[in-house]
C-alpha cells in the first residue's frame, strides 16, 4: 500500500533522505524509529507530498504522489504531532468538515458514531475544541481517518506528549484499524510504544534506514539496545 | 466542495466575535449614512422646489416690461436633483447646482454647497457612497486577512491538503465565504436606498450596485492573494492596509494632482480676462458707435434697401442687441469648448492610471450613474447657456418687432415672459449612461479578471 523506491530528498546539497526503498501492506504498522533529524518526518512529508522528492518516488495504492497528489490524497489519513483543528468549532463540526473536504458525506449519527467508535466521549462531541485536550484532538484525527476509509495512515509522532492512558486508548485504535486492513506508516521516539502497536519497525540514521524487523522478532530489551547501538554508533 | 468550505467558514465567522463588531459598525455607519443623506437630499430637493417656483413666479412679476431690461433681471436654471445623487454626490457639492442666465453674461453655477460648509467637509461626508467606498474595502480586509494565513498558523492547512482538496478549490471557498456577507451589506444597503429614494430607475440602481459588487469582488481576491502569500496574519492585514490606503487615498491623490499638473484649468480671472478681450474684437449690443456696430447698419441697410435706420420695419437697436447676444454666445462656446477639452484630457488621464487603482474606475461609474459626474455637469451648463440665448432671442425679438428705433421705454405685454419657458433638464438614458461610463467599466472588468487570475496563479504558493 505504501511504497518509497529509493526515495531521496536533499536540501542544498545534504541528503535528509538517502534512497529509502520501503514496502507497507495494507495491515502492517511500521514504526520509524530514529533521532531527530535521521529523516523520519521527511518520508512523512514525501508520501503526504508536501516536499517533493530529489530523486526516487513515493507510492500510495501503486499511484505516484508527486505526480497524483489528490488522487493520493483521497485514500490516505494523516496524523500530525499535533493535530490542529478549528477551535471555535466542535469536534464534530470538525469531523464535519475534514470529512467532507473528502468528498465524504455522512449524516449526523454516523459522524456521532465514528467519534465513538474514536474513543471521543460523547459529552465532548458538541464542545467547542477549544476546551479539548491533545488526547481528545488525536482521537478526532482518528475519526476522520475512519470517516474518510483510509487505506493507508501517516502518523508523525501522535503519541508525543499523550499520558501513558491516552497514548495506549491510541494505539489499541491504531491496531483496531490495522486489523480492518488500514496500513500504517508511524515516525515515533516510543520505542515502547513502537513494539507493542507496531508490526514493523524501521530504524532510521542520518536519512538512511538502517535496520528493519518485524516486532514478533524481537523483546523490548533487544529493541532498546540495537536502538542505542545505532544512535550511538 | 466549494459551497462545503464557504459553509464552514461563514459558520466560523459568525462564531467570532471580531466579526461581529466588524459588521456591527459597518451596517451602523451605513444605516447612519442612509439616514443623513436621505434628509439632506430630501431638504436640498425642497429647497430646489420652492426656489424653481419663486424664481418662475419672480420671472413672470414682471409683468409689462422692456424685453432687454427682463434679459437682465435674469432668471435661474437649477440642475435636477438626481435620485441617486442620495448615495453618490460626487461632485455636485463642488460644481454647483444653479446658473444664473441673464443678457451678455454666461455665469458660472452657483450654490455650490461646499462655500457653505466648515473646513472639516474637506474630510469628506458620511454618505452611502463612503461607505461602499472606503469602509466596505476595510471591511474585507479585516474580515478576510486572516483566509489563508490563519490555516498556516493553526496548522489546519497541512490537514486540509491532506484530504484530496485542491488549493483553487479551498482559496474559491475561502473567496466565497469572504465575499457573501459583503454581497448581503451591499445589497441591504441599496434595498434601504431604494426605500427613501423616489421616483428612480431601477436599472441605473441595479447597475451601480453591481459595479459595487465587482469592486468588492477586485478587493475581495487581492485579499486573499496577500493571504496566500505571506506568512502571517499580521503581515498580511499590514500589507492590506497599506493597499487600501494606496487604493483609497494615495493613489487618486497622486492622479488628480499629476492631472491638474498635466492640464491645468486657467484661473477664474485668467478665463474672465480672456473673454473680454475676445468679446471687444465683435459686435457689443450697448456700443452704437463701435467699427462693428457701424458695420452692422451698413449691412443691414443695405439689405433692407434704406437710407436710414429708423425706415427699417423693425427696432434696430434690438437687432444689435441680439446680435451681441450671438457674438458673446460664440466666444463663451469657444471658451468653454476649451474647458470641456481640459476636463477630457485630464479625464483620459485618470482612465490611463485607473490601472494603479480599482477605486478610480468604480469611483467615476459611480457617479456617471449618479448623474453628480463632471459630465452631467458640463451638459447641463451647456443646456443652461443653449436656453440662455434662446430666451434673449426671445425677448430681442420681440423688441425688434414690436419697438422703434430708439425706442427704449417700450414695455412688451406680460405674456412675452410667459413665451420664455421655463429651463428643463434634459438627463441622458440608460444606453447613453453606459456609453459614458463605458471605459470605466472595461477597466474595473479588467481589474477583477487579473485579480481573479493572480488568485488562482499564487494558489499553487500556499
Amino acid at each position: 500500500m505504501l511504497q518509497a523506491n529509493n526515495l531521496t530528498k536533499e536540501y542544498n546539497g545534504i541528503r535528509a533522505l538517502d534512497g529509502l526503498n520501503l514496502n507497507i501492506n495494507s495491515g502492517d504498522i511500521f514504526c520509524l524509529l530514529g533521532a531527530n533529524g535521521a529523516g523520519k518526518s521527511t518520508t512523512i512529508n514525501l508520501f503526504l507530498n508536501f516536499i517533493r522528492p530529489s530523486s526516487g518516488q513515493a507510492l500510495i495504492d501503486k499511484v505516484d504522489v508527486s505526480t497524483e497528489p489528490l488522487k493520493t490524497k483521497e485514500v490516505i489519513a494523516y496524523i500530525p504531532e499535533n493535530l490542529n483543528l478549528y477551535e471555535e468549532l466542535t469536534g464534530l463540526e470538525n469531523l464535519e468538515y475534514f470529512v467532507g473536504l473528502s468528498k465524504k458525506k455522512y449524516d449526523r449519527t454516523t459522524l456521532i458514531n465514528y467519534l465513538n467508535e474514536a474513543g471521543l466521549q460523547e459529552a465532548a462531541h458538541t464542545q467547542r475544541v477549544k476546551a479539548y485536550s491533545k488526547g481528545m484532538r488525536q482521537k478526532v484525527g482518528i475519526a476522520m481517518a475512519i470517516a474518510k476509509q483510509a487505506k493507508a495512515l501517516l502518523l508523525d509522532e501522535p503519541t508525543s506528549g499523550l499520558d501513558p492512558k491516552a497514548s495506549n486508548e491510541f494505539s489499541e485504535l491504531l491496531i483496531k484499524l490495522s486489523n480492518d486492513g488500514v496500513a500504517t506508516l508511524m515516525a515515533t521516539h516510543d520505542l515502547f510504544r513502537a513494539k507493542e502497536t507496531g508490526t514493523h519497525i524501521g530504524i532510521m540514521k542520518t536519512g538512511q534506514l538502517v535496520e528493519q524487523f518485524s516486532t514478533s522478532e524481537i523483546n523490548h530489551s533487544d529493541l532498546e539496545k540495537l536502538y542505542l547501538n545505532h544512535m550511538n554508533k | 466542495m466549494i459551497l462545503h468550505i464557504a459553509k464552514k467558514e461563514i459558520k466560523e465567522t459568525l462564531r467570532s466575535g471580531q466579526f461581529k463588531w466588524i459588521l456591527g459598525i459597518t451596517v451602523l455607519l451605513s444605516l447612519v449614512a442612509i439616514f443623513i443623506s436621505q434628509e439632506q437630499w430630501e431638504s436640498k430637493s425642497i429647497q430646489r422646489e420652492i426656489s424653481e417656483d419663486k424664481e418662475r413666479e419672480l420671472w413672470l412679476a414682471q409683468g409689462s416690461v422692456n424685453p432687454h431690461n427682463a434679459g437682465h433681471y435674469g432668471t435661474y436654471a437649477f440642475k435636477p436633483q438626481f435620485p441617486l445623487s442620495m448615495i453618490d454626490p460626487g461632485v455636485e457639492k463642488f460644481t454647483g447646482i444653479s446658473i444664473f442666465l441673464e443678457s451678455h453674461n454666461k455665469n458660472e453655477a452657483d450654490n455650490v454647497a461646499a462655500t457653505d460648509q466648515t473646513g472639516l467637509s474637506r474630510f469628506g461626508d458620511l454618505t452611502p457612497e463612503f461607505v461602499l467606498l472606503f469602509i466596505v474595502p476595510l471591511m474585507i480586509m479585516a474580515l478576510g486577512h486572516r483566509a489563508i494565513t490563519g490555516e498556516k498558523e493553526r496548522g489546519t492547512i497541512r490537514i486540509i491538503q491532506t484530504q484530496g482538496v485542491s488549493n483553487q478549490q479551498l482559496i474559491i471557498g475561502k473567496w466565497l465565504a469572504n465575499y457573501i456577507p459583503v454581497v448581503l451589506i451591499t445589497s441591504i444597503i441599496f434595498l434601504l436606498a431604494s426605500i427613501v429614494i423616489h421616483k428612480f430607475d431601477w436599472t441605473l440602481l441595479a447597475t451601480m450596485w453591481a459595479v459595487y459588487l465587482v469592486y468588492f469582488a477586485v478587493i475581495n481576491s487581492l485579499t486573499i492573494i496577500i493571504s496566500s502569500l505571506v506568512k502571517t496574519s499580521g503581515t498580511s492585514l499590514v500589507i492590506l492596509l497599506s493597499i487600501w490606503i494606496v487604493n483609497c487615498l494615495v493613489v487618486p491623490k497622486l492622479v488628480s494632482s499629476y492631472t491638474n499638473q498635466e492640464y491645468p484649468y486657467p484661473t477664474k480671472q485668467e478665463l474672465a480676462a480672456l473673454i473680454s478681450e475676445d468679446k471687444k474684437e465683435g459686435i457689443d449690443g450697448h456700443a452704437p458707435w463701435s467699427d462693428a456696430s457701424k458695420k452692422l447698419e451698413e449691412e443691414t441697410l443695405k439689405a433692407y434697401n434704406v437710407n436710414k435706420l429708423e425706415e427699417l420695419p423693425f427696432n434696430f437697436d434690438a437687432l444689435r442687441m441680439q446680435k451681441g447676444e450671438e457674438h458673446s454666445a460664440k466666444i463663451y462656446a469657444k471658451h468653454y469648448d476649451n474647458l470641456k477639452a481640459i476636463n477630457q484630457n485630464q479625464t483620459k488621464v485618470y482612465q490611463r492610471l485607473a490601472f494603479l487603482s480599482p477605486f478610480l474606475p468604480t469611483r467615476f461609474t459611480s457617479m456617471t450613474l449618479a448623474g453628480t459626474d463632471y459630465n452631467t455637469h458640463w451638459n447641463f451648463a451647456d443646456q443652461a447657456e443653449k436656453h440662455r440665448v434662446e430666451m434673449q432671442r426671445i425677448l430681442n425679438g420681440d423688441f425688434a418687432e414690436n419697438s422703434k428705433l430708439g425706442d427704449w421705454g417700450y414695455q412688451a405685454e406680460a405674456s412675452l415672459l410667459e413665451e420664455v419657458p421655463e429651463f428643463q433638464f434634459k438627463g441622458t438614458g440608460y444606453k447613453e449612461t453606459i456609453y459614458a461610463a463605458r471605459t470605466n467599466l472595461l477597466i474595473l472588468s479588467a481589474w477583477l479578471l487579473l485579480s481573479t487570475g493572480l488568485m488562482f496563479f499564487v494558489s499553487n504558493r500556499i
